[in-house]
């Protein structure tokens, strides 16, 4: 202690003169003001995006954002509440359809509206997640979607112009794809699709599955975005099916292509936004409620999605210009894009899971 | 001290022992036999043997193979490597060899697990400047079962320092007397190895080598980083059970066949060891 007092740079009275500082500046001894909150997002580029946001929040409104990540898929976090519940310490959680259905049918959200939370005027009502009397249950906040893409600077050959091409033997090992857990299950309605089945006859996309693990095409299974971009950038993987904000990172680095657009296969699109969790403070639940309505204007719904390559929800919002190749125009929609019964398959993929680890893991693994 | 009165010591201990122990195995094996509804947050009504017979699909009689396989590989290495290290560690003649020896095996066991198994990734992953020596072994660095190979060398980063470590003090144990005797009495120096150091030492040995295989069965996260998602571990299936799916009743007769079957692993090794290393 005698060698510090002693040092240049910490002396006695610069010592009291920052004692003198610290009192005079009060919050600091101070009881914060404002309300903890515990906040579940992804990691990748939403945390990136998100944190800054509620730095500004902090500051300006006291309240204190508690960050806590994602852990695998979204649907994990149900899982993790289940024993808690209802003395459950998250305030708002960020996920998407299935795990809003799984979470709505549980009873765990606060429903939302437009006197508490004027900026969800501004989105349209179709976006919304609601309850069987009609309450609003989710905030949106993005429109995204799950496609196929490539690196176009890895395919050699002809390009991509149908799922079908991926049994030939150029893409032997380069196939990243998540495990059903992951997207629902989306996956396997991909595969199913260009079988002529879809989320309820989910037969034909199994037998795809199959054909594309016994041929040694899948080089990589997935559980989250980080692994997902960690795949696609290493260069060993040139083809995968996930989210567009697992996209957006890659196509920051590597040129890749999208195919939002094929003949034969479809998109999928689906919302992401907060669920504001149910409490016994009800000043938290408030707090949160706020937090979440900053999301939603229209200012930082363009901030939120721009670097994400998600579309905003808030129609005043500005989409991001990179992003047009992967979101359809009204007249697009029907051919391109196909929107499934997410809370259906939400209850499947427990089967999907099984019939993965006990018919494809072991076709994969052979190579 | 009479035996009624060290049971009454041990008594607090014990209890406290089966609250904090034994309640949530309890409660996990009581889990493991309620039905599943999928899509609901909420357990079926009765009771059930489904989950267990589940697990005899050869499917997942292979996970658990697989689980155990690779775990007794990785703990045979350890061994291997530790066994020298924690030698030269406890016996050289130099000072500063030892004192080296010892700061690099605390050393692993104090890094951060996970920036190991990403190094691990990054130095034998298939782009990685030591993929070819992991291709040594006749699989592509491409190929998906490559990640075993990924995976036995994560958890080898995680149990070597451990056995080392475990067998420092078992070597330290043991009185370089007893080799002095032996060559003494004309015994060469491997000699005197054999048939005097490695069997005083063997228990310490079975029970570093027991220690390992625990570490592996269990680990979690080398086979979620380095596994590629076709190298599943058991802990992989309990983790999607519970946390993906929510279906707490599969994941928990995992759990409870995952311990069963560890003890008997265990008991059986042990009892191996008993017979072919007499006291």
């Amino acid at each position: 202690m005698a060698r510090i007092i002693a040092s240049p740079a910490v002396n006695r009275r610069a010592l009291l003169g920052g004692l003198a500082t610290m009192a005079g500046s009060g919050p600091v001894f101070a009881q914060p003001r404002g309300e903890q909150l515990l906040v579940v997002m992804w990691g990748a580029q939403w945390i990136e995006v998100s944190r800054p946001i509620g730095e500004e929040w902090m500051r300006a409104t006291g309240d204190r954002i508690q960050w806590e990540l994602h852990a695998g898929g979204a649907m994990a976090i149900v899982g993790r509440l289940r024993p808690l519940w209802p003395r459950v310490p998250q305030n708002l959680i960020a996920a998407w359809d299935p795990v809003f259905a799984a979470m709505m049918e549980a009873g765990w959200m606060e429903p939302v509206n437009e006197t508490e939370m004027p900026a969800l005027r501004d989105i349209p009502d179709a976006f919304f997640k609601k309850d069987a009397q009609g309450r609003k249950m989710t905030v949106p906040l993005s429109t995204a979607g799950a496609f196929w893409g490539y690196r176009t600077d890895l395919v050699t050959g002809p390009p991509i112009e149908s799922i079908e091409q991926l049994l030939e033997p150029r893409f032997r090992g380069k196939l990243c794809v998540p495990v059903p857990v992951n997207l629902s299950g989306l996956l396997l309605v991909s595969l199913a699709m260009q079988r002529g089945g879809n989320e309820r006859n989910i037969e034909p996309g199994w037998q795809f599955l199959k054909q594309l693990a016994e041929r040694g095409q899948i080089g990589r299974v997935v559980a989250n975005n980080s692994e997902m971009i960690n795949a696609m950038s290493a260069g060993d993987l040139s083809v995968a099916f996930w989210n567009t904000g697992g996209w957006q990172a890659v196509r920051d680095r590597f040129p890749c292509r999208l195919l939002t657009r094929l003949p034969d296969n479809k998109g999928f699109l689906f919302n992401e936004g907060f669920a504001v969790m149910k409490g016994e403070n009800a000043n938290r639940v408030a707090a949160a409620k706020r937090f979440a309505n900053h999301f939603a204007t229209a200012p930082i719904n363009t901030r939120y999605n721009m670097p994400l390559g998600s579309g905003p929800t808030n129609i005043n919002s500005t989409p991001a210009p990179a992003i047009a190749d992967i979101f359809y125009k009204p007249d697009e929609l029907e051919r391109f894009a196909y929107i499934p019964d997410y809370a259906y398959m939400s209850s499947q993929v427990d089967a999907w899971t099984r019939r993965w680890e006990t018919e494809i893991t072991p076709l994969v693994r052979r190579g | 001290m009479t035996s009624r009165l060290a049971l009454w010591l041990l008594a607090p201990g014990l209890l406290l022992l089966a609250l904090l122990m034994g309640g949530p195995v309890a409660l996990l094996a009581l889990e493991s036999l309620k039905p599943f509804v999928p899509g609901s947050m909420r357990p079926g009504e009765g009771w059930t043997l489904a989950h267990y017979r589940e697990l005899l699909q050869p499917a997942y009689l292979f996970y658990f193979w697989e689980t155990f396989r690779i775990g007794l590989i990785v703990s045979t290495l350890s061994l291997l490597l530790g066994a020298p290290l924690a030698f030269a560690a406890v016996r050289s003649p130099r000072a500063g060899l030892r004192k080296a020896l010892l700061a690099l095996l605390v050393g692993l066991l104090v890094m951060s697990l996970i920036a190991r198994l990403y190094a691990v990734e990054m130095a034998w992953g298939s782009l990685g400047p030591l993929a070819p020596l992991g291709a040594l072994l006749g699989i592509a660095p491409r190929h998906p079962r490559y990640a075993e190979v990924l995976v036995g060398i994560g958890l080898l980063h995680f149990t070597l320092p451990v056995v080392a470590l475990m067998l420092v003090g078992t070597f330290r144990a043991l009185s370089p007397r007893l080799e002095e005797a032996a060559a003494s009495l004309g015994a060469t120096r491997s000699d005197a190895v054999v048939s005097i150091l490695l069997p005083l030492a063997a228990p310490g040995m079975v029970s570093a080598f027991l220690v390992s295989l625990a570490m592996c069965i269990s680990n979690f996260v080398a086979p979620l980083v380095l596994g590629r998602g076709v190298v599943v571990f058991t802990t992989s299936l309990m983790y999607t059970r519970f946390a993906d799916i929510g279906n707490y009743p599969a994941g928990a007769a995992i759990g409870v066949t995952m311990l069963i079957l560890a003890f008997l692993v265990v008991y059986g090794l042990s009892a191996l060891a008993r017979r072919l290393v007499p006291r």
